[in-house]
């Protein structure tokens, strides 16, 4: 394995952040554009080629700790990855590869691309960092600069919805981040270090039964910051509203990307710097009612974003759900969520983009009978609506049956009556816009649309390809996330592997 | 976890669909009538309130599409919808009362 691989996974997409302005000028000044976005396309693919370079490292149960500027832990800054973050780091790179292919067509009609593609390879820089670290405050600093570069990813249309929704994305993130922020500060008064893994063998020592009060308001003031990331009711009304004025392109990097690197820290926060199990219930509880309220609200949507983004707030109360049962099969289950629900958002959101980009619109009441038109985008879109609908033998059947069986097992079925029930309702407001967007008469004005371009179809349809493999072959979804399940449950060997023995 | 037999069988389920798709097809096509039903254009019209309504202007209402499911959550639409207006203020209340929550569920749960 390349030994500087954990680094590079953050450094490449970092100096190509950097360099993107300068390639800009002077693929300008050549009128040789193509050449700056083949440039990022080129970096966001390495990016994930040393994330699967480091895959079979991983998965071998090995913990791979990279020390920056070789300071034994806890001083100084370290790189743990295991098989908990390499699965989110699989999951951004990916994303970000067909993100990056997508935006080459969809976004070749804005102004000011060189500041597009800057932030883009920022955010992803950011998330592998945040994914990737071992250190808590460096969390904080990647964490933030993944939430500003999101800021201005929602404002970068410059119209005033989007500057409007993003004012108000940066006022309910600089809170969270704030809370979050101050929970470390908390955490290092107490226990005197930044080090993931020294904070949870220090806390250990502490002892978490009964937990302190001390603890208890960091652990809420840690777990506030991160819910306002990953929009767990109540704290998700900015989601919407993002969601619905940023570009396509970029709700998807954020739906399928910072979402997914957001529930990673809860996990992170909860399982292995608490190591607190305990909160399963807690889990149990916020996750039904994420789920509830976001399948509610997704169903009197006008806007198909808006509704998407709703969507993906009930998903995420699926995965805390899974979770919270705490039983192998739940924590695999809400693994498996985690990573389906980022393909099948990712799809989702790359359909709307795609109609928004022939029609001009998202408002389903303004839309109707494009499936003459959109043929493939249709029946993309219909995999996707199916697959996030729980529908075998798409991949979140598979996911959300095990959560159902986990929750049979564990003795809480009505939380399992319960989530099939929203599977039912997502069913029917994915039906909906179906049938508004696809079905029904088509007005006039869209007689003339065409078919989304060849190089926004092939990310959607590679998407779909493994909404289908997932679903009817899931021991493969499976394999990607038991390393994580195992990961996530041995508090004790991450400790070990990054502190070795100290 | 398992996804065999007695659990779930992906592959056989997905055969099973699919079979099952090809045979409700097949009945679809084997349902068609041979004769064209030709129906006088003022059949074949859409009416509103005894006006002609062209056909790309008939669209079903989106958020009014499952009012019987609105009905059955009434309380939810009445009192949760609201708080969802778009004003910042009203969402900075949410994390406030979010936060307090979650402080006292983890005191509850963990002490």
């Amino acid at each position: 394995m390349i030994e500087a691989a954990p680094i590079l996974v953050i450094i490449i997409p970092l100096m190509g952040s950097f360099l993107t302005p300068l390639i800009s000028i002077l693929t300008k000044r050549y009128k040789k554009d193509r050449i700056r976005d083949l440039f990022v396309v080129s970096i966001v693919i390495v990016t994930l080629l040393l994330v699967l370079h480091m895959l079979p490292t991983v998965w071998s149960g090995n913990i791979i700790v990279y020390r920056l500027g070789n300071w034994t832990p806890p001083w100084g800054i370290c790189l743990a990855i295991d098989g908990l973050n390499i699965m989110v780091a699989l999951i951004v790179s990916g994303i970000a590869v067909l993100v990056s292919i997508y935006s080459l067509m969809y976004m070749k009609n804005d102004t000011g691309l060189e500041k597009y593609y800057t932030l883009l390879l920022l955010i992803l820089a950011s998330m592998m960092g945040v994914t990737l670290t071992g250190d808590f405050f460096n969390m904080f600093v990647f964490f933030e600069i993944m939430s500003t570069a999101a800021y201005a990813l929602v404002a970068f249309r410059r119209n005033w919805d989007s500057i409007e929704a993003s004012i108000k994305y940066m006022v309910m993130g600089s809170l969270g981040a704030s809370l979050f922020l101050l929970g470390i500060s908390f955490i290092y008064s107490l226990v005197g270090s930044l080090n993931i893994a020294d904070i949870a063998q220090k806390i250990s020592i502490i002892g978490t039964n009964p937990l302190p009060p001390i603890l208890i308001l960091i652990l809420a003031l840690l777990m506030t910051g991160l819910s306002i990331k990953i929009a767990m009711v109540p704290f998700h009304a900015w989601m919407p509203d993002a969601y619905q004025a940023a570009p396509s392109a970029v709700v998807v990097l954020l739906a399928a990307g910072t979402t997914t690197v957001g529930v990673y820290m809860m996990l992170r926060v909860v399982y292995i710097l608490f190591g607190v199990a305990a909160l399963g219930a807690m889990l149990i509880v916020l996750g039904s009612v994420t789920m509830v309220v976001g399948a509610l609200m997704a169903l009197v949507q006008r806007d198909l974003k808006r509704l998407l983004a709703y969507s993906g707030i009930s998903q995420v109360g699926y995965i805390l759900l899974g979770v919270g049962f705490g039983t192998a099969l739940g924590i695999e289950g809400g693994l498996f969520h985690l990573l389906n629900n980022a393909i099948y958002k990712a799809l989702l959101f790359m359909c709307a983009g795609a109609i928004f980009y022939r029609v001009g619109t998202c408002n389903l009441d303004e839309l109707g009978g494009l499936s003459k038109n959109m043929p493939i985008t249709a029946g993309l879109f219909t995999i996707g609506a199916l697959a996030i609908s729980g529908v075998p033998p798409f991949n979140g059947f598979a996911s959300k049956w095990t959560i159902y069986i986990a929750g049979i097992q564990a003795g809480k079925a009505f939380f399992s009556l319960l989530a099939i029930i929203m599977s039912v309702l997502t069913l029917a407001y994915l039906l909906k816009a179906v049938n508004a967007i696809f079905l029904g008469q088509r007005p006039k004005r869209f007689e003339n649309v065409k078919e989304a371009p060849l190089t926004m179809l092939f990310p959607m349809m590679l998407l779909a390809v493994l909404c289908i493999v997932l679903g009817v072959l899931p021991s493969l979804g499976i394999n990607i996330v038991s390393p994580a399940y195992n990961a996530l449950t041995n508090q004790h060997g991450y400790i070990q592997a990054v502190l070795g023995g100290i | 976890m398992e996804f065999g037999p007695g659990f779930w069988g992906p592959i056989i389920a997905t055969i099973v669909m699919l079979l099952g798709a090809g045979f409700a097809c097949l009945m679809l096509l084997g349902s068609r009538r041979i004769a064209k039903v030709r129906p006088s254009i003022v059949k074949r019209s859409t009416y509103g309130c005894g006006e002609e309504v062209k056909p790309e202007e008939v669209t079903a209402d989106s958020e009014q599409f499952y009012s019987p499911i609105r009905r059955v959550f009434k309380p939810f639409y009445r009192y949760i919808q609201p708080g969802h207006s778009g004003k910042l203020n009203t969402y900075l209340l949410w994390v406030v009362i979010g936060f307090v929550v979650l402080l006292v569920a983890i005191a509850l749960v963990l002490r």
